[in-house]
């Protein structure tokens, strides 16, 4: 990254993060794996490595990215899917079966899938 | 209505990618710097006065006025430390920060090290934390290169730096003037104050000590405003509090709300309530330094004076929650334990005192104890309370006298009628066949590693107490529930 000189370069350079990341919300599927070191103890490693090779396979653009903790211990491996334009879900307990059928039932069929998490955005 | 999350020190926490300064940037990374470094340094310090924001790592010393102090003195050189030193049971709040959004962390320091005119800032982290060190040490770089650390960031003239420092992992070491000395390479053993770091701290020069938790709050008020962040809270505690909610409680996580939410809001309406739909016992705040409230105390509200008119303190935010089936002396040993172990020894009242306090906590969990070992527990609580050094000392007897004065009936069941309630004294347990349940499989005397278990195949078996060690592998691998107990 080159280096930012002055504030208002820095202004500059965060509203075209920040409108990048609205249009690719709106246009890709964007898929956020906790990967803290809770997460990855309770097997979110696998999970990640499943969307990576799974979802180019998809005639889709999507957006992979790993995150940090979102407190939900009680729910980890957690995987959040935002569908372009929708509200993003939260999946909990995701392990490779789980990530699999919500590659196919959810992000592909738009069908609901079990398990979702509730999760404060404030 | 039901108790809601705010998020402030965790707002970027399981959004972002935290090894993407990017993401950090589109979430108004890095202006909360950029906005200070148009003003003043004291207009920085005015914010985060006014603010209220307070140590979140367990004391609650304004930060606003500890950045003051050590704005004040005239030095060559100066230091901001951050303590990442989080070592209490149970607790993981900085870690999550840290892994989850590592730039607010260096960005607040940054600020700070304008603010109290220092140009380097090292973050006392504990090695057992690889996760999140890499993470920092990716952040550093990346800010690095973009320019929003090290020479003349964005062309103001001030100039920050940030190192890493590696602690072993010593509980004693998130006291800060063992930290200090811990980083100069010496023993991580406190000293007695004043001197305050702010003064004389890290090599000598005026150092600024603040928790990770304390820090990730800081450029969320510079861009919110100072308002802002004060109209959230009590009177005296502002903005929120991450906690570390665990133990038998049904959604375990990190969660943060505002502070002056209730205990009962915080266990039952955000952690779900009770595992199991157990009977609620107890929880434990403040890790070892804190105390176990009771069901009286389930409306307290979350704030720094409440906690300690209820006998615990706010502490970094450990909060453990224990059901009926846990026993409240056998959880007053278990802290004592961690603090005697993690002691430094260098003063006598801690070194020596809680090793007689766990002493005569193992005689009572052992069936040993006298009504008599009451009053001396309560005795020796007070002197190494008031005569320890350092805050570790001064605290680890809490969990010993709080049990005492909330679960008093504990203590006597112990001592007189030697027996655990909870029945998680293995010594005062007493396991028994229960007569009509036996069909004489035999599986309890394969089982039995002491031979204490005899009986012909088919005719009912006896345990000999003498002999039983109360290991409970009888009880494990009977399954006509013949084996009681007591």
């Amino acid at each position: 990254m080159d280096k930012v000189k002055n504030t208002e370069e820095l202004k500059v350079l965060q509203s075209t993060l920040r409108k990048a990341a609205e249009e690719a919300a709106s246009s890709k599927v964007v898929i956020k794996i906790a990967m803290a070191t809770c997460s990855i103890a309770s097997g979110s490693k696998p999970v990640l490595d499943f969307f990576k090779e799974e979802m180019p396979r998809q005639p889709l653009e999507f957006i992979i990215k790993s995150t940090g903790c979102t407190g939900l211990c009680h729910s980890e491996p957690t995987v959040e899917v935002t569908l372009p334009g929708k509200a993003p879900v939260m999946f909990g307990h995701v392990d490779v079966k789980k990530a699999a059928a919500i590659v196919n039932d959810y992000i592909k069929g738009g069908k609901p899938v079990e398990g979702t998490v509730e999760v404060c955005r404030s | 209505m039901k108790a809601q999350q705010l998020k402030i020190a965790l707002r970027n926490c399981g959004f972002i990618d935290p090894e993407e300064i990017q993401d950090y940037i589109a979430n108004e990374g890095y202006l909360a710097l950029a906005s200070s470094l148009s003003g003043s340094r004291q207009a920085v310090i005015e914010t985060i006065k006014k603010s209220g924001l307070r140590g979140r790592g367990g004391g609650g010393f304004a930060t606003g006025l500890k950045w003051e102090f050590a704005a004040k003195p005239e030095a060559d050189r100066k230091f901001v430390v951050c303590n990442a030193d989080e070592g209490d049971p149970g607790a993981f709040m900085d870690r999550a920060v840290l892994e989850g959004d590592p730039h607010s962390v260096l960005e607040a320091m940054a600020i700070c090290g304008y603010a109290i005119g220092a140009d380097e800032g090292y973050i006392y982290i504990r090695a057992e934390y690889p996760l999140a060190i890499k993470r920092l040490r990716i952040a550093i770089a990346q800010a690095e290169e973009a320019g929003l650390l090290g020479e003349n960031i964005l062309n103001s003239g001030f100039s920050f730096k940030i190192k890493l420092k590696y602690g072993a992992g010593a509980f004693v070491c998130g006291e800060e003037t063992a930290l200090i000395k811990s980083m100069e390479g010496h023993r991580g053993e406190p000293v007695s104050k004043p001197p305050f770091p702010a003064t004389k701290g890290y090599r000598g020069k005026p150092t600024n000590v603040n928790n990770v938790e304390t820090f990730a709050n800081v450029p969320a008020i510079i861009n919110r405003g100072a308002d802002w962040f004060a109209a959230i809270g009590t009177e005296k505690s502002k903005g929120t509090k991450v906690f570390a909610l665990a133990g038998k409680v049904k959604k375990v996580g990190l969660v943060e709300v505002p502070m002056g939410t209730t205990l009962r809001q915080l266990i039952y309406e955000i952690g779900g309530g009770i595992l199991g739909d157990k009977q609620f016992q107890a929880v434990q705040t403040g890790g070892p330094s804190g105390g176990c409230l009771t069901v009286k105390h389930l409306d307290t509200p979350i704030d720094y004076e409440s906690l300690i008119a209820a006998g615990s303190m706010m502490g970094s935010g450990g909060m453990i929650v224990m059901d009926e089936d846990d026993c409240m002396v056998a959880v007053a040993q278990f802290y004592l334990d961690f603090t005697m172990e993690e002691s430094c020894g260098k003063c006598v009242p801690c070194r020596e005192g809680n090793k007689a306090l766990y002493n005569i906590l193992h005689k009572i969990t052992h069936g040993e104890g006298t009504m008599a070992d009451i009053d001396r527990l309560k005795e020796l609580a007070v002197v190494i309370k008031s005569t320890s050094l350092c805050g570790l000392g001064q605290t680890a007897p809490n969990p010993v006298l709080s049990t005492i004065n909330n679960f008093y009936d504990d203590y006597v069941q112990h001592i007189v009628d030697k027996k655990c309630r909870a029945k998680r004294c293995r010594a005062l347990l007493e396991y028994r066949v229960v007569e009509e349940n036996c069909i004489g499989c035999g599986a309890c005397k394969r089982a039995c590693p002491a031979d204490a278990i005899t009986g012909e195949l088919k005719q009912k078996h006896f345990i000999d107490q003498e002999k039983c060690i109360k290991c409970g592998a009888c009880h494990q691998k009977c399954k006509f529930n013949a084996i009681a107990i007591d």
